[in-house]
């Protein structure tokens, strides 16, 4: 064999090898496998396909002309004209060209006509059975998703949405969104008291009254700065130190004495449930801390799954 | 006969000019009457939201953005339903893009928020650690040009008849209005309003004084169009 | 027909040849910046916070192509065609004065033309649409730069000795008319401010197209502003300078002929390829997919050509860095137009659009063939244009590798960062959710990105000697008329 077939090879395998290895290790560094990342679609084979085809392809013909180059002699009748001194022989053009150039022409001739004639194909078509498909397999394994594996799942649907803002570790990335491993802040309690709130966080929009509605049944009066105060360091507190006493005039009514809700009435302000999360995911807020977005690109199961998640994170 | 176009340069420049015009003319004219026509609820640009998509394009976003959304399963999960033709009927130019070093932006205003925005332009890596996308800390100073915008806005409205000042469908039924100033002062008073419910949102003092004082920096006028993508 | 070599005029392929070497430079040197700060952001404040507005990528980004595209590459073209026209025609420019005076305005309108350009990108001045970021006033003046030129290249047809146009005059022709063509089309907008009766910026301008029908004009334009730019009037150089270098005849008119009318034929039908999966209608993505695969035949015609004409010849091949530049160009040329149509194929193209993968396609095609490509055609004209033999042999030859391994670097790491990425951003986990967020995608890419910042600052250290290696000529050993038949003289 020539040496340079050698060398063609060993191009085209290194190439190919060290493709193969960095995707191996960089999917790898994820925590997935190739074979997970790759499998079922058949996008992923083609590419691979046609980037492999592309260096052996390439490496080989060049090399055929390269051997040329070496032990081969030009000659052919030259053309009368001849342009400051440059000639062209009057060679006919390479077999195998020729042969490749009628194939593709008859190939496209081919693929336009008979193959995928105009309007055969749809690209929406092909996409909304794609989906069909997808979703059928997911929803037989959604039915046995729950428990530990529900919140696995959640975690998944987490790190892919909701890490840009809520952070990694859902720490809320100094203050710019809510820190979700603690159920809320002093900060947003008391915004909530002076402003009130209508964020559907029940699933239907049962306002929260704003200071001047709420009244503390333990002085009769209106709630007032200190007690504001007081109160939100109490709930953000996770119900403990002072504050307690208003809490129980003012707020009690409508969250319970323990702050856990109450259906229709008020939402549980000790701690995160799925059905709060899935109503902030589909009607969004805007509080103290910024804008949450709602997000309708879930299904039902992504949101459940990212509720017991996010509930699991405070427990 | 190709040697003899080869001795006749003029006939050779009207062969090649024909060759090469005829794709284009096979691939491209019978589409224009059709694509143009909006989807239903697809409304043209307010002057503040127009102000700043040109602020996009002056920083040329779409060198790392698209705003196309191809109908893969894999991206319309991760950005939203795939992008249809009649939703950009106002897009003069289009900005798709053709490279996604940051992600797509059809639809950002559903999942992104004005204070999001606000922290993310001025310091990307800060709220996404690992983001390679530069801080634009000047749109917090520079001032969005709102004239530019109302002269554009003028234009489509007399040239290709851009529905402004008049009911538009919408998908539930309604209709929905979206007004264009009669003069440059009342666009500009009219952007002012717009910029000054998005200022609500947002925390940096220097930008919300900036706009209770009566001028619109490129951020407010940036967000405004991301808002509006959907 | 005279037998004493006419006395060639010279002086504005000089311009040409001079300022496409800065504008080299610096295009590669933007390059080079972009390329550090997508690898490492901090890099787009490198002139402090204060001016972080003109050094970002964003705002460098379209600098970097269009100080390339429209300034090394084209004027590269230009030096060569007042170079090649002459002598394959048989003409000198000093016999008509008035193709002389032509010669020169066109190269003093565009000079102060990239100036105007460079500014108005830096100062974000700029349409977006890709290729082609000019707001009218400069689309009128490039518009009267391209006629400039398109007049020279009628007047020295007009009076030309040789009758028969020779395979470089074809391609020139082609670039002529389809960029004029391409360019109007693409560029029809309207000016806001006389549209609105003098209101805000004078040079802002709107599209005559909107959204669907826009992309179908700008990608009609883009695919072939890549082949009429990039691939048309480099092939026209290599059919001059590969055969004159190396003294041998081209393999065979046949197969020139059959490529040039082939890749005129099925080039322009091809644009559909940068819109799959797009909201163009489906049969024009089918078209442009189709007739990217047909393309690869035409394209090789030249390539293979080019390769056969070296047929026997392997000792010049090795003996001439001058040579191993255009033998190496050639094949790139067949690798990025076969990478190309596998691009093209639409459930390739599903994993390849958006990501490095394409840019690393639009280097190979743009370092390893276009770059190397004009490297060639300077250093062979430089000795003819000063009677200079070439500075320094050696140096070439070191310039040859460094810069070969900065492709290899380049696209190696963008082929594994693209097909990394696309993979990323279509995996499903075992839950059905998206596996990546979007970010995931971004920090992966980080050792490929500064891979890829190593090899454009190689392929930059790289031109810098040759711009040294050049300038040093004008003043090395002089050389006899006789030396310059074909083989380049060059020093140690
Ligand atoms: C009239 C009934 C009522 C009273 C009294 C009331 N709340 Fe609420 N509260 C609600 C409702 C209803 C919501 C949900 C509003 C929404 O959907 O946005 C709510 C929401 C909240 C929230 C927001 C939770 C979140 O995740 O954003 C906080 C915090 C809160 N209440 C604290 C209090 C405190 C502290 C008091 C007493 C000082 C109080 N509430 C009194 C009805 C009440
Ligand atoms: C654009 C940024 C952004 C994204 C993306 C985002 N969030 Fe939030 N989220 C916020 C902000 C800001 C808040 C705080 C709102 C406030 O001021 O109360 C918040 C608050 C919340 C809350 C608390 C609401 C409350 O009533 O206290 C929950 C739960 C939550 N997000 C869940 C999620 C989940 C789950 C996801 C992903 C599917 C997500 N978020 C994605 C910005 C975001
Ligand atoms: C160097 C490339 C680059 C440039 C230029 C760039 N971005 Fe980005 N952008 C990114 C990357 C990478 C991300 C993903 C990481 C992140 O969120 O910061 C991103 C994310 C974003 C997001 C968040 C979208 C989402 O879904 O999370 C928005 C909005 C955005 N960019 C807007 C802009 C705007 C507006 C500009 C121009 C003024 C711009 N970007 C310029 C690279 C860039
Ligand atoms: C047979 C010839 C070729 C074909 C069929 C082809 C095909 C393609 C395809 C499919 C894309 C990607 C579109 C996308 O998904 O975004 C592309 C991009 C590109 N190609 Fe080629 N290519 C060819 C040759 C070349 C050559 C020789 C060059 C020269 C340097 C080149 C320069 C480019 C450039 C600059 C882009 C980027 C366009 C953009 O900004 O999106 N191509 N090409
Ligand atoms: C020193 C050498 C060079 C370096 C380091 C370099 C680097 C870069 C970088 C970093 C980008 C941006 C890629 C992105 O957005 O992801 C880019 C884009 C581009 N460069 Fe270069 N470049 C170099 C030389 C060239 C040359 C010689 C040409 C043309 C002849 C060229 C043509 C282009 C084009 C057309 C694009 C746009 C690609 C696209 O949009 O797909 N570059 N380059
Ligand atoms: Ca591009
Ligand atoms: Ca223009
Ligand atoms: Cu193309």
């Amino acid at each position: 064999m020539n040496k340079l077939y050698l060398w063609g090879i060993i191009i085209a395998v290194a190439m190919l090898a060290a493709t193969y290895y960095t995707l191996v290790i960089t999917v790898g560094d994820s925590g997935k496998s190739l074979s997970e990342v790759m499998s079922g679609d058949i996008v992923n084979a083609l590419a691979i396909a046609g980037a492999a085809a592309l260096v052996i392809i390439t490496t080989f013909v060049v090399i055929k002309y390269v051997r040329q180059m070496q032990d081969d002699t030009a000659d052919g009748t030259l053309i009368n004209e001849s342009w400051d001194g440059i000639g062209e022989y009057l060679n006919d053009i390479p077999k195998g060209w020729a042969i490749m150039f009628i194939l593709t022409l008859l190939w496209g001739m081919w693929y336009f006509t008979i193959g995928y004639p105009v309007n055969a194909y749809s690209q929406i078509g092909e996409y909304n059975e794609d989906v069909a498909a997808h979703n059928t397999k997911f929803e037989k394994e959604y039915a046995s998703i729950t428990g530990e594996k529900l919140v696995e799942m959640g975690e998944s649907v987490f790190l892919a949405e909701c890490k840009v803002c809520h952070g990694l570790t859902a720490d809320g990335i100094n203050g710019t969104a809510a820190n979700l491993n603690k159920r809320i802040d002093t900060k947003s309690v008391k915004y909530v008291i002076n402003n009130g709130s209508n964020y559907s966080l029940l699933g239907s929009e049962i306002p929260m009254p704003d200071r001047s509605g709420l009244f503390n049944s333990n002085t009769g009066a209106l709630i007032t700065d200190a007690e504001i105060d007081a109160v939100s360091a109490y709930v953000a507190n996770g119900m403990t130190g002072a504050g307690a006493d208003v809490f129980a005039g003012t707020c009690a009514v409508c969250h319970g004495e323990d702050g856990k809700g109450m259906e229709y009435v008020a939402p549980n302000i000790v701690a995160y449930t799925p059905s709060l999360v899935i109503n902030v995911l589909n009607h969004g807020k805007q509080g103290v801390i910024g804008g949450m977005p709602a997000f309708n690109r879930l299904n039902d199961k992504q949101k459940e799954a990212v509720g017991a998640y996010i509930t699991s994170l405070s427990k | 006969m190709f040697h003899w176009l080869e001795k006749n340069p003029f006939a050779f420049a009207v062969v090649v000019i024909v060759t090469i015009a005829f794709a284009g003319l096979v691939e491209i004219v019978p589409h224009f009457a059709q694509q143009a026509r909006p989807v239903i609820g697809t409304t043209p640009y307010t002057t503040l939201e127009l102000a700043g998509r040109h602020v996009y394009i002056k920083n040329s976003c779409n060198a790392c953005h698209s705003q196309l959304i191809r109908p893969f399963k894999s991206e319309t999960d991760r950005y939203g339903h795939y992008s249809l033709s009649g939703e950009y009927a106002y897009d003069r130019p289009f900005l798709w893009g053709s490279k996604r070093t940051g992600p797509d932006l059809m639809r950002v205003g559903n999942y992104r928020t004005t204070d999001w925005h606000e922290n993310h332009m001025k310091d990307p890596a800060s709220v996404v650690p690992g983001s390679i996308m530069p801080a634009y800390t000047w749109m917090f100073t520079n001032e969005a040009d709102i004239d530019t915008a109302y002269a554009e806005q003028v234009t489509v409205a007399d040239f290709f008849g851009v529905p402004y000042n008049e009911p538009i469908p919408m998908k539930d039924g309604s209709t929905k209005i979206i007004k264009m100033g009669s003069d440059v002062a009342e666009a500009r008073a009219m952007a002012l309003a717009e910029a000054k419910l998005i200022a609500q949102d947002m925390k940096d003092q220097d930008v919300k004084d900036a706009v209770a004082n009566g001028k619109i920096p490129e951020i407010v006028a940036i967000i405004a169009y991301m808002n509006g993508l959907h | 027909m005279e037998d004493r070599p006419l006395e060639y005029d010279y002086s504005v392929t000089r311009l040409f040849l001079i300022f496409a070497i800065f504008l080299g430079i610096t295009g590669m040197l933007v390059g080079v910046l972009l390329a550090w700060q997508m690898a490492y952001p901090g890099v787009n404040t490198f002139l402090g916070e204060g001016l972080a507005e003109y050094t970002n990528f964003s705002r460098l980004r379209p600098l970097h192509t269009n100080a390339i595209i429209y300034g090394f590459v084209l004027s590269s073209v230009w030096a060569s065609w007042y170079y090649v026209g002459q002598r394959v025609l048989k003409v000198s420019m000093a016999e008509s004065k008035t193709l002389m005076i032509l010669g020169k305005v066109h190269f003093w309108l565009y000079f102060g033309a990239a100036f105007v350009i460079v500014v108005s990108l830096l100062a974000g001045v700029t349409t977006s649409k890709e290729y082609s970021e000019f707001e009218w006033p400069l689309d009128l003046g490039i518009t009267v730069i391209w006629l400039l030129w398109g007049c020279g290249i009628a007047g020295l047809i007009a009076i030309r000795r040789e009758k028969t146009l020779y395979i470089s005059i074809w391609y020139y022709i082609a670039t002529f008319l389809a960029v004029a063509m391409l360019h109007l089309f693409n560029n029809l907008e309207i000016p806001t401010y006389f549209a609105s009766g003098g209101v805000g910026a004078w040079y802002h301008s709107v599209s005559m197209y909107a959204g669907t029908n826009d992309a179908l004009v700008q990608w009609w334009f883009g695919h072939n502003a890549v082949a009429f730019v990039l691939t048309t009037p480099i092939i026209a150089m290599i059919y001059y300078f590969l055969p004159k270098e190396s003294g041998q005849a081209i393999y065979s008119y046949k197969l020139s002929l059959l490529s040039f009318w082939g890749l005129m034929f099925v080039y322009l039908w091809a644009g559909g390829h940068h819109l799959l999966y797009s909201t163009v209608p489906d049969w024009v993505q089918t078209m442009g997919s189709v007739f990217s695969v047909i393309l690869i035949l035409p394209s090789w015609g030249s390539a293979i050509n080019m390769l056969l004409t070296m047929k026997g010849e392997w000792q010049q091949v090795a003996a001439s860095p001058l040579i191993k530049f255009m033998i190496l160009g050639s094949t790139f040329y067949m690798f990025s137009t076969l990478e190309g149509p596998i691009q093209a194929i639409k459930s390739v193209n599903a994993i390849a659009h958006f990501t490095d993968w394409i840019v690393g396609h639009v280097h190979d095609g743009a370092l390893g063939w276009v770059g190397f490509m004009v490297i060639a055609a300077i250093y062979h004209m430089a000795p003819r244009l000063f009677k200079r033999e070439i500075y320094s042999k050696s140096l070439m030859a070191t310039q040859f590798w460094i810069q070969t391994l900065g492709i290899v670097l380049y696209f190696t790491s963008m082929w594994i960062a693209g097909i990394t990425q696309g993979m990323m951003w279509r995996a499903h986990d075992q839950f059905g959710n998206l596996a990546y967020s979007f970010i995931d995608t971004v920090t992966v890419l980080h050792p490929y990105y500064t891979i890829r910042a190593v090899g454009g600052t190689l392929y930059l250290i790289g031109f810098i000697m040759f711009a040294y290696n050049i300038y040093k000529t004008t003043t090395a050993r002089p050389v006899e008329e006789s030396e310059l038949q074909n083989a380049s003289p060059m020093g140690a």
